[in-house]
C-alpha cells in the first residue's frame, strides 16, 4: 500500500509448453503505471497461462518479465506478490467463515503490520474509500453477495500492496449496474497510478474502459499494446477470431431435406446452485447434417450437452430422438436409441484415465449389456480393443496399457472410436478438438463427416469459431443460455461474432 | 547442466514384478524388524526362529497363523469391495459384530435343526453385516451423509448392542465374565486336525475366489471398476451407477458379517466382547497392500496374521511392550506399501529445462 508505484512492466517473448503441447509462444506486452490494459482471446488462446506466468503459478520456458528495467524472476506466487503483482481470480480466494479483515490478516504473511485485525480493517476501509466502493471489513464473507466478495478480494489484494492488478473476467458474474460501478473503480485505480490488466470477453467494456489492448490467438500475441481509441468492436472481434477460411467446407448432400433426427423444444435447465443454465432452447437436427452451436465459453454449453444426454434434469421442454420421446429416459436408454456424447473435457467426462485402454473402449458396450449380460470375457475385451486400436490407428495404445499415457490426440481417437460406432445416430460433441494439434483435428473432423455421410447427424457445440465454420451446415448462436440466432453454414465470422457478442 | 529425477508411471505392472516386489517388501520389513528387535535386546540367534520359523513353518505356529488369517481375509475383501466403488467402510468391526450377534441369535433361539444350523448361522451373519452397512449406504445416497462418519459411529452402536446382550439377556449365568453361553457341539465348525484350524478357512478362501470372479470377470465388477475410477464417466456412459454401488457395498458388509459368524462358529464358540478388534484397520491395510485385487488379499492377510502371531509370542517371551510390537507391524506394512509404489513407477533421470 505504501510502496511506490511501478513505472512499466514488460513481458517479453514468453513461451510455455506442456509436454508436446505449446500453449504460449513468444507472447508478451507492456503495462504502464496508470493504464488499464485489456487482455483478449478466445478460450484456450493462452490468457490464463500468460497470467499464471506473471503470478508465479508456472515458470516460463523462455522469455523474461522485466519490471522497471530490472528482470525479475517469478518462480512462485509469493515472488509475484513481493513484486506487487496481485490477481483477482474468477473464483475468489476467500475463507467464507472469516470476516473480510480476517481474510486480509490471513494473507498478510509478508506485511506484519497488517496482522493486527484493527489495522487490517482500517487498510481495507481506506482502500475501499479510495476506489469509491462500499465495504464492511467486519462482515463475514459467507454473508456477502458475489459483487461484495469481489470488492473484498480486490481491496484485499490492493491492501497487500499490489500495484499491478490482474482481474480475470471480473464482470462475468455481475449485473449491469454492479459492472458499471466496478469499471468506475478500475478507472480510479488506474488514475491512482496502479496498472490494471483486465481479462474480459465483453468487447464493449474493452472499447469503453481500457487504454490499450493485447489479443492472443492460439498462444501467440496477434496484436500487442494497440491503443483502444483507434479500434471498434468489429476490429477487435476480427483480430480475436482471425480470418477464418471457409473454403474447406464440404456440404453434404442430404442436409437440406432429410428427416429430423433430434428435435429439442423449449429446453430449460438449472445448475446445481439453482441459477438458470439454459432456457427455452430449440434445436432441430436433420439426417446428414452437422449443426454448429457457436458461443463464448461459459454460456451454458456443458449444461446443454448434459441436458440432451440425460445427465442434467430438465426443468421444462421436450427432446425427441429419431421420433422417440426421450426427455424422461435414462442415459442408457438414450444411448440405446443411438445418442452418443463426446464431451469437452476428455479427462474428466469421457475417460477413466487410471484404467486400461481396453476398459475405456468397452465401457459403453458393457453398460448396455452387449458384451455379456452377467459375465465379461477379458480376452474378448482385449481382442476387440486390439482390433479397434489397429483400425483407428491409435498410436501408443495397447489393450492393457494405461489410458493416462495416451497423448491428447490419441485419447480423443479412442473416444471417437467408442462413441461413433455403427449404432450411433446422433452425436452430441462439445469442443471435440480442444487442445489437439492440426493433424488430430483433421482426424476428428473426418470422423464427424463420416457419421453424417452414413445417415447420422452431429450437434457441434464449440467455442472455436473456426471449427464451427469449417464443419457446420447450419450455425446456431448461443448466448447466456439461449439460442440467439441461426445462420447458414456460409455465414462470415463477423456475422457470427456480432450475434455472439450481441446483448452486451 | 542440472539433472532432475522424475517418477514415471509404468504402463502396466507384470505379475512377476508384483510378486518380486511383494517378497522384497516383506524381506525388507523383516530385516528392519530384526534390527529393531536386536536393539530392544532380543538375542539375535532366536530371531529368525521366532519371527519366521515358528510363525510360518512350524506346525503349531502355522496353524495359529492360518486361524488368525480367516477373519483377516474377509475383512480385507470387505474393504476392497467397498473401496472399489470409493465407499469408505470404516465400520468393518461394526458389521462383524452384527454378524456375530446374528449368528449367535440363530444358535440361542435354535432356528432350524441341529444338522444344518451352522450354515444358517453363517447366512444370518452375512445378513447381519449387510443390514448394518445398508444404513450408511442409504443415508449416503439419500442425504449425502458421509459414510466415513456413519460407518465408524455405527460400529460403536453395534458394540454397545453387543454389550447390552452380553450383560443382559444372553449372559451365561454359569460364568463370572459377561459372555454368552457356548454354542452346542453340532453348531461348531469342524476342526481340520491342525491346531485350532477349522473349516472356516475354506469359507474364507471360497469367498476370495467368489469376489475375484465378481470383480475380474463379471459385468458388475467391470462397472464397479469404472465407477470407482471416475463416476462422471460411468454416468455418461450409461452404467447403472446406483445398482453397482449398492451391490458392491452390500457385499462388503456381508463379508465383514461372515467374519463375525466364523469367529463365533469356528474359533470362540460364543459371543464375547473381545471378538474382531482392529478388523477395520487391518482390513483397510490389507486391501491397500493388495491394491484392491481380491487374489492378493489372501497372501497379504496370511502375512499380516503371521506378524500378529509373532507379535503375541514376542510379547510373552521377551516382555516386549505393546508399542514395540505395533511398531514392528507398522514397519512391515510400510515397507510392503513402499515397495509396491516402487513397482508401479520407474525412476527417470532427465535434463532440466533451462529457463
Amino acid at each position: 500500500m505504501s510502496k511506490a508505484n511501478f513505472k512499466t512492466l514488460h513481458l517479453r517473448g514468453l513461451c510455455k509448453r506442456f509436454g508436446e503441447c505449446t500453449v504460449l509462444e513468444n507472447a508478451g506486452f507492456e503495462l504502464h503505471s496508470g493504464e488499464v490494459h485489456a487482455l483478449l482471446g478466445e478460450n484456450g488462446a493462452g490468457k490464463s497461462t500468460l497470467m499464471n506466468l506473471l503470478t508465479g503459478v508456472y515458470v516460463p520456458d523462455q522469455g523474461e518479465i522485466v519490471l522497471d528495467g530490472q528482470p525479475c524472476s517469478i518462480r512462485k506466487p509469493a515472488d509475484a506478490m513481493a513484486h506487487g503483482i496481485g490477481m483477482v481470480h474468477q473464483h475468489y480466494r476467500l475463507v467464507e467463515r472469516f470476516s473480510v479483515a480476517e481474510n486480509l490478516v490471513l494473507a498478510a504473511d509478508r506485511a506484519p503490520e497488517l496482522q493486527r485485525l484493527s489495522v487490517a480493517a482500517k487498510a481495507l476501509q481506506e482502500t475501499a474509500e479510495q476506489l469509491g466502493l462500499a465495504l464492511d471489513p467486519y462482515a463475514r464473507v459467507a454473508d456477502l453477495s458475489v459483487a461484495e466478495r469481489q470488492r473484498a478480494e480486490i481491496c484485499k489484494v490492493l491492501a497487500l500492496g499490489a500495484h499491478i492488478l490482474i482481474l480475470d473476467e471480473p464482470t462475468a458474474v455481475l449485473t449491469d449496474t454492479e459492472s458499471e460501478s466496478l469499471l468506475a473503480a478500475i478507472q480510479r485505480m488506474a488514475n491512482a497510478g496502479k496498472g490494471v490488466i483486465l481479462i474480459t470477453h465483453k468487447l464493449r467494456e474493452v472499447v469503453a474502459h481500457s487504454d490499450r489492448v493485447t489479443i492472443l490467438r492460439q498462444g501467440r500475441a496477434v496484436a500487442s499494446n494497440l491503443a483502444t481509441e483507434s479500434l471498434t468492436q468489429a476490429d477487435i472481434a476480427q483480430l480475436m477470431m482471425g480470418d477464418v477460411a471457409v473454403s474447406q467446407r464440404q456440404p453434404s448432400n442430404l442436409q437440406t431435406n432429410g428427416p429430423d433426427l433430434l428435435v429439442a423444444t423449449g429446453l430449460s435447465a438449472s445448475r446445481n446452485d439453482g441459477s438458470t443454465a439454459i432456457s427455452n432452447i430449440g434445436i432441430r437436427l436433420r439426417r446428414g447434417e452437422i449443426v454448429g452451436v457457436a458461443g463464448v465459453g461459459g454460456h451454458g454449453q456443458p449444461q446443454l450437452c448434459e441436458a440432451l444426454m440425460g445427465l442434467l434434469p430438465i426443468d421444462s421442454g421436450s427432446i425427441q430422438l429419431d421420433g422417440f420421446q426421450i426427455s424422461q429416459c435414462s442415459v442408457s436408454q438414450r444411448r440405446s436409441y443411438g445418442l452418443r456424447y463426446i464431451p469437452a473435457d476428455r479427462a474428466t467426462n469421457a475417460l477413466a484415465l487410471d484404467l486400461p485402454v481396453s476398459d475405456n473402449l468397452a465401457l459403453t458396450k458393457v453398460a448396455s449389456g452387449s458384451k455379456g449380460r452377467f459375465w465379461i470375457s477379458r480376452k474378448g475385451l482385449f481382442q476387440d480393443a486390439q482390433n479397434t486400436i489397429t483400425e483407428h490407428r491409435i498410436a501408443g495404445a495397447s489393450p492393457q496399457g494405461l489410458t493416462r499415457l495416451l497423448s491428447g490426440g490419441n485419447a480423443q481417437k479412442l473416444v471417437l472410436a467408442r462413441e461413433l460406432d455403427n449404432d450411433c445416430v446422433v452425436a452430441i460433441t462439445h469442443s471435440p478438438t480442444r487442445g489437439l494439434d492440426v493433424k488430430s483435428c483433421g482426424t476428428v473432423h473426418t470422423a464427424l463427416r463420416e457419421l453424417t455421410s452414413r445417415g447420422g447427424a452431429v450437434l457441434l457445440i464449440s467455442e472455436d469459431l473456426e471449427e464451427i465454420m469449417t464443419l457446420s451446415d447450419r450455425i446456431l448462436v448461443m448466448n447466456t443460455g439461449c439460442i440467439t440466432g441461426e445462420l447458414p453454414g456460409t455465414a462470415s465470422a463477423s456475422e457470427i461474432g456480432a450475434l455472439m457478442i450481441g446483448g452486451h | 547442466m542440472a539433472f532432475q529425477f522424475a517418477l514415471q508411471r509404468r504402463a502396466n505392472t507384470s505379475f512377476l514384478r508384483s510378486s518380486l516386489t511383494f517378497s522384497g517388501g516383506l524381506l525388507l520389513g523383516l530385516l528392519l524388524c530384526v534390527a529393531l528387535l536386536i536393539q530392544a535386546g532380543v538375542p539375535a540367534d532366536m530371531l529368525f526362529d521366532d519371527l519366521v520359523w515358528q510363525v510360518f513353518f512350524q506346525a503349531d505356529g502355522l496353524a495359529q497363523t492360518l486361524t488368525l488369517s480367516i477373519p483377516l481375509i474377509l475383512a480385507g475383501l470387505s474393504a476392497a469391495l467397498a473401496l472399489r466403488v470409493k465407499f469408505w467402510n470404516i465400520g468393518i468391526e461394526g458389521q462383524l459384530w452384527l454378524g456375530a450377534i446374528a449368528a449367535m441369535a440363530v444358535s440361542i433361539y435354535g432356528v432350524g435343526s441341529d444338522s444344518y444350523r451352522w450354515a444358517l448361522m453363517l447366512v444370518a451373519a452375512m445378513a447381519g453385516g449387510t443390514l448394518w452397512i445398508a444404513v450408511p449406504l442409504w443415508l449416503k445416497e439419500r442425504f449425502h451423509a458421509s459414510e466415513l462418519v456413519v460407518t465408524l459411529l455405527l460400529s460403536n452402536v453395534a458394540f454397545q448392542l453387543m454389550l447390552h446382550l452380553l450383560f443382559g439377556a444372553w449372559r451365561d449365568p454359569t460364568q463370572s465374565f459377561p459372555i454368552s453361553p457356548a454354542i452346542s457341539e453340532p453348531e461348531r465348525l469342524l476342526k481340520l486336525g491342525f491346531g485350532n484350524l477349522h473349516t472356516g478357512l475354506f469359507a474364507s478362501i471360497g469367498m476370495v475366489f467368489l469376489v475375484m470372479w465378481i470383480m475380474e470377470r463379471s459385468r458388475l465388477g467391470f462397472q464397479s471398476r469404472i465407477l470407482g475410477s471416475n463416476r462422471q464417466v460411468a454416468e455418461a456412459s450409461g452404467i447403472a451407477v446406483g445398482t453397482t454401488l449398492v451391490v458392491m457395498v452390500l457385499l462388503s458388509g456381508a463379508m465383514a458379517g461372515l467374519a463375525g459368524g466364523l469367529l463365533v462358529a469356528g474359533t470362540e464358540y460364543r459371543l464375547t466382547q473381545h471378538l474382531g478388534w482392529n478388523m477395520t484397520f487391518s482390513g483397510i491395510v490389507i486391501a491397500f497392500i493388495a491394491r484392491f485385487r481380491p487374489f492378493w488379499v489372501l497372501p497379504v492377510a496370511v502375512v499380516l496374521a503371521g506378524v500378529y502371531n509373532a507379535g503375541a509370542t514376542l510379547k510373552v517371551f521377551y516382555g516386549l511392550t505393546e508399542a514395540t510390537v505395533l511398531l514392528m507391524q507398522g514397519i512391515v506394512l510400510l515397507s510392503l506399501l513402499w515397495c509396491q509404489f516402487i513397482a508401479a513407477f520407474s525412476i527417470d533421470r532427465r535434463q532440466e529445462v533451462s529457463v
